[in-house]
């Protein structure tokens, strides 16, 4: 209590003080607030300095005018989505599309697993895996964010072998907080875990580095990678990027990211890893955070999907409602799965296994596996 | 508006200060009105029709009690009087009225069709709107003392609309009382020392809101998420003092934050905060948590209601009914009765003898305060039962699931964590306070207000970088 007494002892103190000057601040010279000049002075000079403090502090107006600039320098690079015929042969419009409602396509999602054992017989010659869009009636957006994909990408078809969990021991997973959720609770020990919260596809192979689990050191991928040789490298990364950019910017992204690791990871397996809805709770149409926009960036991520080295995989149909939202009885936050519900993805994972292309001991492994291998 | 944001701390604060400063004092109190109503309007652009709306019933009620009636002496001492009750009566019905329709509605047409097994009350579903519980004790408070007489004359209409609304304090508290501050309110001067003082209690609480609570609150949220049946007992403990630390530094800040601004524009707001953390008993926990709150609730509720000259059962029932409503007060939700009622016990207990005991001793007090005080936090802070119950058992280590957050995890939160609960531990003690007084004046500490205002400026920015201000995934 005697800190409260000096306090009142020191404002009176003040109070007579200022009393006596008694003056209104417009007679008292600056001098007397060296803090409010300091601060002042630091604002201004820094705003000076640094575009993106002066952009971060200016009013929005300025903002954008300054990213429409931006936008209408990048628009002149080809549009990512029509990659949607390379990967997609079989998926045109037509076939799988008039799907209007989300709760079709989720059946139709399951239907496309259970074709897998056809398609694995078909593919498995081909050593091409295929990776659908489903398409539905896109939803009117207004968000510079985003907008509506208007089609659902599928997990790659092809002929997964299953696996145990020695899978994972040339394993690298690079991702965000989900990446974290599944490093903690999902029991994939003998993977390398390169994530963090709030890591973001722009950050992941950047000079600040990220947080490499088993050490919880900060790592720069940038060597990492080039030093050491991995069989799989599994990659989820978008939902801290739904309200940056937008989904054009987060497409050539991780074209470069995967390109990039493809450089220094000849050999791997490159897994990409749809990001998980949210809940109906957490879905926000208001904002940038629903699933709509994590849609968006998944199939656009999809796109980047080859099916013979490049696989994408969707788990979300482990997790979702019919309608597409997180199960509100798997999650606290409408974000992450609770710690019981990894195990779910780790069966998922060990269920879409590839033989990787360089590591010898892991192909006959899985061919071992092949043969006790379907559900 | 967050205090805490950059819309804030770059375009509505120096826009506000000039203009505030450039015009003549009794001016002020018209922009300082007009400004707060922007400040609330940004965030609420319909409910600041609700807080308009608040405030021009309450004026009119106030002034009506302080109407001179016409008439013969004998007669015009009764109609006054009659006339005061009137308007407590209304003013009481008005303001409880739209608290209860837009906070508690739901809850309460909630547990009745829950009791009831079918669908008796329909649910608004209202957003509850920003620091309704706050303005509405305000103006609930300003309504009584009026009646009481301890406001001798009625306010002037923009004074009262200043005092309800006055951002400083407007979205979440302190909970000031219009006689302390009506000479403020009427004329107050702003010196160059006021304006300087009050940036530095300002960016004070800036760096225990953005530095301390928003860091740690992530460690909480991390043992949330993991689900609150998966946690060994030293995780459990570990997520509470995590929220334990995250709900005091981010309350304090705010409030400090308040202080500085009030400071900025002339007011002198009271102190909410006395080193909770550092009391030896619960009773003396509630003295220095919320003080505002406290006092709200002791001279409207307890006092008003017999207070302790009533014997020893009413003095109870009343601890019973404060700490009831104080629960409630805080959220629409049963947990926050548990919470309220669990305080009520430990208070009722301390009565009986043990709170003067434990007071006396050196470290006991400190312990059985610090052991206590995170269990309430979680009763405070998990709102569904199953989780509840599910979290508390961990505590306790009676609910043996298995723990799926165990030492591993728990020593890598340590690791990742450490710097950061540290420097909470040594912000809960009464030490920093005495430094900030010891060296805010001078070049050294003048510096490190810098750095810490731009520590967490950078902060901010790279949180409006991502929409999601509290949350990185």
């Amino acid at each position: 209590m005697n800190t409260t007494e000096k306090d009142i002892e020191k404002d009176i103190e003040e109070n007579i003080e200022n009393g006596i000057a008694g003056k209104d601040i417009k007679k008292e010279a600056l001098y007397r607030c060296p803090y409010l000049l300091l601060l002042v002075v630091t604002v201004l000079g820094a705003m000076l300095c640094s575009d993106e403090l002066a952009s971060a502090i200016l009013p929005a107006g300025w903002k954008i005018a300054a990213e429409a600039v931006e936008a209408d320098g990048g628009a002149l690079v080809p549009e990512g989505f029509i990659s949607e015929e390379e990967t997609g042969e079989l998926a045109s419009e037509g076939e799988t599309g008039e799907l209007a409602s989300e709760g079709e396509i989720e059946k139709a999602a399951s239907e496309g697993e259970a074709q897998n054992g056809e398609v694995r017989q078909a593919s498995s010659a081909a050593r091409t895996g295929i990776t659908r869009f489903v398409s539905y009636e896109p939803r009117q957006t207004d968000s510079p964010y985003y907008s509506d994909a208007g089609r659902v990408a599928m997990t790659t078809e092809y002929a997964y072998t299953i696996e145990n969990t020695s899978y994972f021991n040339d394993a690298a997973f690079l991702g965000d907080s989900r990446t974290l959720g599944i490093s903690d609770y999902a029991g994939l020990d003998g993977a390398d875990f390169y994530c963090e919260n709030g890591m973001t596809i722009f950050k992941i192979l950047g000079e600040e580095g990220v947080t490499e689990q088993r050490t919880g050191k900060k790592v720069n991928l940038n060597q990492v990678l080039r030093e050491k040789q991995y069989g799989k490298i599994y990659l989820m990364l978008g939902m801290n990027e739904l309200g940056y950019g937008n989904t054009q910017m987060y497409l050539e992204q991780y074209r470069e990211v995967v390109e990039q690791i493809r450089q220094w990871q000849p050999e791997a397996v490159i897994y990409i890893m749809a990001n998980l809805h949210v809940s109906r709770e957490k879905d926000d149409l208001e904002s940038e955070f629903n699933n709509i926009n994590i849609n968006d960036k998944n199939a656009a991520s999809a796109t980047l999907a080859n099916g013979t080295d490049i696989f994408y995989l969707d788990s979300n149909p482990l997790f979702t409602d019919e309608d597409g939202f997180l199960k509100e009885d798997y999650t606290f936050d409408g974000v992450h799965l609770y710690a019981q519900h990894y195990e779910m993805w780790r069966q998922f994972l060990l269920k879409h296994g590839v033989e990787g292309t360089g590591t010898p001991d892991a192909a006959q492994g899985t061919e071992e596996y092949t043969k006790t291998g379907t559900e | 508006m967050l205090f805490s944001s950059v819309e804030f701390l770059f375009r509505f604060l120096p826009i506000f200060m000039i203009l505030y400063l450039l015009v003549r004092a009794k001016y002020r109190n018209i922009i300082l009105v007009a400004g707060s109503l922007i400040f609330y309007g940004v965030g609420e652009p319909y409910y600041v029709l609700l807080l308009i709306f608040s405030i021009l019933v309450n004026y009119a009620l106030c002034r009506y009690r302080f109407w001179e009636p016409k008439g013969p002496r004998t007669k015009r001492k009764r109609q006054a009087d009659r006339r005061r009750k009137r308007a407590l009566a209304i003013a009481l019905l008005f303001d409880l009225g739209i608290l209860f329709t837009f906070k508690y509605w739901d809850f309460a047409a909630g547990t009745i069709n829950r009791l009831a097994g079918r669908e008796y009350a329909p649910l608004l579903s209202l957003a509850l709107p920003l620091g309704i519980s706050f303005y509405m004790f305000q103006m609930i408070s300003c309504q009584i003392d009026c009646y009481r007489g301890t406001i001798k004359q009625p306010p002037g209409p923009i004074e009262f609309a200043a005092y309800v609304s006055m951002f400083p304090q407007l979205v979440a508290g302190p909970i000031v009382r219009y006689g302390e501050i009506k000479e403020q309110m009427r004329e107050r001067r702003v010196q160059a020392g006021d304006l300087e003082n009050g940036l530095k209690l300002f960016t004070a609480g800036l760096g225990l809101k953005v530095l301390l609570a928003n860091q740690i609150g992530t460690l909480w949220d991390t043992m949330m998420t993991a689900g609150a049946g998966n946690l060994s007992p030293a995780a459990a403990w570990l997520g509470a003092a995590a929220y334990s630390f995250q709900i005091y530094f981010d309350f304090w800040g705010y409030s400090v934050m308040a202080m500085g601004l009030g400071r900025m524009i002339g007011f002198r707001l009271p102190r909410n905060f006395e080193n909770p953390y550092a009391s030896k008993s619960i009773s003396d926990f509630w003295r220095r948590w919320h003080m505002t709150l406290g006092s709200w609730f002791k001279e409207y509720v307890y006092i008003p209601l017999g207070g302790n000259r009533k014997g020893r059962v009413r003095t109870l029932c009343n601890l019973l009914a404060v700490w009831t409503l104080t629960g409630l007060w805080h959220g629409a939700a049963w947990n926050f009765v548990l919470w309220g009622v669990s305080f009520f016990l430990l208070l009722a207990i301390e009565k009986l003898g043990l709170g003067r005991r434990l007071e006396r001793t050196k470290i006991l007090g400190h312990v059985y305060t610090l052991v206590l005080i995170p269990v309430t936090w979680v009763i405070f802070a998990v709102t569904d039962w199953e989780q509840l119950g599910a979290y508390l058992g961990n505590m306790l280590g009676i609910h043996s699931g298995g723990a799926m957050v165990g030492t591993a995890q728990v020593m890598r939160y340590l690791r990742e964590y450490g710097i950061l609960l540290a420097a909470c531990v040594l912000f809960a003690t009464p030490y920093p306070v005495r430094w900030y007084h010891k060296w805010k004046d001078r070049w050294f500490g003048l510096l490190i207000l810098l750095l810490i205002f731009w520590l967490s400026v950078r902060e901010l920015i790279a949180g409006s970088s991502n929409p999601f201000l509290y949350f990185r995934f």
